[in-house]
């Protein structure tokens, strides 16, 4: 039972992060319909901003996040104005090229300037931990970063629900062409929506660095978890986004102990075809064209 | 055509008996094994200078392997063929070695491997290879004895990365604790690079194992570990079979890293004649902490090149010489037997190490100890 509730539980955790990463993605394809290949390279780069913050100026990952934020969101809608924004029209493949370029180019970049030398960031509490009760205990800077995102998903839930620019992009999201016939500027808000993905990923990043280790390659991991999430709960739902990383975070965690660490993965992936072949739109997704 | 070569060989050696002896080196200078080649290079740079200074006059032909077999073979073809080599210290990995090892028979080169630790490369009955360093079998077995002799260990957990490497190096550990009687537990190959392994340990908990016997290179070292204190792990040991769990910055996560029990082929704490100085010398004047392999290599390239010279540059009787002598230095007691399905293997003495006040201590065996092992595990905090 205690193996049971541990992994449970740093499933949900780990999973907390996993919908961070996810809704990022989800907001930039659910404004954009962009699918963008360059979301696990983002992260990395939210990550290394974390080393540099960390090593050189000693701020606290968690602290950093304060950081890392804004200037995630200002890298995000750069890319967004000067890139992405020219190929809206074009058809998926060069989106997708294109991004996978973007991408390309942050990890070779962040390679030539860190080398492709792991590196970790170890803190007081790296691996601390909260016992629970029971023979169960959870890792403390995993909680902390759970309970980060919960509030930056909160407050990003009521930034798109309550505050006029948040309307705004929701109804770019819905219907592009009735948005702009609204005057709505559709192309500031396609640069909002790029800038808080990117913010989201740097945000999840930056909580990832604590517990895990940086290197420039790292984001391919995030990128196809990124996917697998988005499309299981649903192109567009942040709501979606957030159950399927707890799922993933979770099915994860457990098939890892019941069934083989080895084949994690897998089961992962059926339970993803599972539900694609049951609910194409995923879990939350409204079809649409 | 293989006499005709010899004869050659012998003939182009032979003539010019006053100049330098030509020694060939086959290293990963560049490519992802680079930073482990450049020990090999400083350390036969080294062993250079001090056949100089020994009046031995060795003339050495680099060859950069790039971390490939493919390479490396090409190499070996050329060093044996064009340049006429009297014998070559190299390659580094263990694939790379393997592939060169089937030439230097063919060719009748001999080859002195410096570090590379798959098993196979010395059981293949080649009569021109010989190998310094000690085989992969004897960093599980190093470890499991290192164990038993301190404590009365029952069952252990394997955790190790779905490579190669570490399934090899696993296997070897799982038959080896087979025949000492200790039960397996849990058998756990992960893969590389997950952000999680906090699940797999609490299982591993639940079944409370004596021993925790880890595979992982470096980053993957620090997580598992990490990840161990955070679900209360607690064993009366944690083996670290190579890679990971010999890094310096593995020793520096000293909140986790403290009493994990390691083995490696060198320190330069031990007392074999030379390896202090080797080792002070080498930081003066390259900058940085040699590994094993560049003892290893400084070791090898003073044997070829000695052993060359006395045998006046002829292959045959620098093999033969290889196999007759006897040496001691910053590796110990060097000698190429023959046992258990060897060939011409160093016999040599694997040291365990485990990390005490944020250093690497010998603990074992005994007469080589620095420090007092900690045994039990102590508690996390």
């Amino acid at each position: 039972m205690a193996v049971f509730m541990q992994s449970l539980l740093s499933g949900i955790l780990i999973g907390g992060v996993y919908a961070l990463i996810g809704i990022g993605l989800t907001l930039i394809f659910g404004v954009m319909r962009v699918i963008n290949f360059a979301h696990g390279d983002i992260l990395m780069v939210g990550m290394y901003l974390t080393y540099i913050a960390f090593t050189w100026l000693g701020i606290d990952p968690f602290v950093s996040v304060l950081v890392t934020f804004p200037l995630m969101f200002l890298f995000g809608g750069f890319l967004q104005k000067v890139f992405i924004n020219r190929v809206l029209k074009a058809v998926a493949q060069n989106q997708i090229l294109l991004t996978i370029g973007l991408g390309l180019i942050m990890s070779n970049t962040v390679m030539l300037i860190f080398t492709s030398d792991y590196k970790l960031i170890s803190t007081s509490y790296s691996s601390s931990t909260l016992k629970v009760g029971g023979g169960v205990s959870l890792s403390t800077p995993l909680l902390v970063s759970f309970l980060i995102t919960a509030t930056i998903t909160a407050a990003l839930y009521w930034f798109l629900l309550k505050t006029d620019t948040g309307q705004a992009i929701r109804a770019t999201a819905q219907d592009r062409e009735a948005a702009t016939l609204m005057g709505i500027n559709v192309k500031r808000m396609s640069i909002i929506a790029f800038g808080l993905g990117s913010a989201l990923a740097g945000t999840a990043g930056a909580l990832i660095a604590p517990t895990y280790y940086i290197f420039p390659q790292v984001g391919s991991v995030f990128t196809l978890k990124a996917f697998v999430i988005t499309v299981l709960g649903g192109m567009g739902s942040v709501v979606g986004a957030m159950l399927g990383g707890i799922l993933i975070g979770v099915t994860e965690s457990l098939s890892a102990v019941y069934i083989s660490s080895g084949w994690k993965d897998v089961v992962v992936f059926v339970l993803f075809l599972l539900v694609l072949l049951f609910k194409p739109s995923g879990l939350m997704g409204k079809s649409r064209t | 055509m293989r006499k005709h070569l010899l004869a050659l060989g012998a003939i182009l050696a032979l003539s010019p008996c006053l100049l330098a002896q030509k020694i060939g080196v086959i290293n990963s200078m560049s490519g992802p094994e680079a930073p482990i080649g450049e020990n090999i290079t400083n350390g036969i740079k080294l062993a250079e200078e001090d056949l100089i200074k020994k009046g031995i006059h060795v003339q050495l032909v680099w060859e950069d392997d790039t971390g490939k077999p493919q390479v490396s073979m090409s190499a070996m073809e050329k060093l044996a063929t064009r340049d006429n080599v009297v014998g070559v210290v190299g390659p580094y990995t263990s694939a790379c070695s393997n592939a060169v090892a089937r030439l230097a028979e063919k060719y009748k080169v001999p080859l002195l491997i410096p570090a590379a630790a798959k098993e196979e490369i010395t059981r293949q009955g080649f009569k021109y290879v010989f190998r310094m360093n000690a085989p992969a079998d004897k960093y599980a077995s190093s470890l499991i004895d290192a164990a038993t002799s301190l404590g009365k260990p029952r069952t252990i957990a394997f955790i190790y990365e779905n490579t190669d490497f570490g399934t090899s190096t696993s296997k070897t550990a799982k038959d080896y604790v087979a025949k000492k009687g200790i039960q397996v537990v849990a058998d756990v190959a992960y893969p590389k690079g997950s952000a999680d392994y906090r699940s797999t340990l609490a299982q591993i908990k639940s079944k409370s194992p004596d021993l925790v016997f880890m595979v992982s290179y470096v980053a993957d070292a620090i997580l598992l570990m990490r990840q161990s204190r955070e679900v209360g792990l607690q064993p009366q040991a944690f083996l670290g079979a190579g890679a990971g769990f010999t890094t310096a910055e593995f020793a520096n996560e000293r909140a986790v890293s403290e009493h994990v029990i390691s083995c490696t082929q060198w320190t330069e704490d031990v007392n074999w004649p030379g390896a202090k100085e080797f080792g002070k010398r080498y930081k003066a004047r390259f900058g940085k902490e040699p590994s094993y392999h560049a003892a290893c290599a400084y070791a090898s390239m003073l044997i070829m090149a000695e052993t060359a010279k006395a045998s006046g540059g002829d292959r045959a009787r620098t093999r033969d010489a290889l196999k007759a002598g006897k040496w001691n230095g910053v590796m110990g007691e060097v000698q190429f037997a023959d046992y258990d399905g060897f060939n011409n293997q160093n016999n040599h003495q694997m040291l365990v190490e485990q990390i005490i006040s944020g250093n690497y201590e010998t603990i074992l065996p005994s007469r080589f100890a620095t420090k007092k092992p900690v045994y039990p595990f102590p508690r996390w905090k």
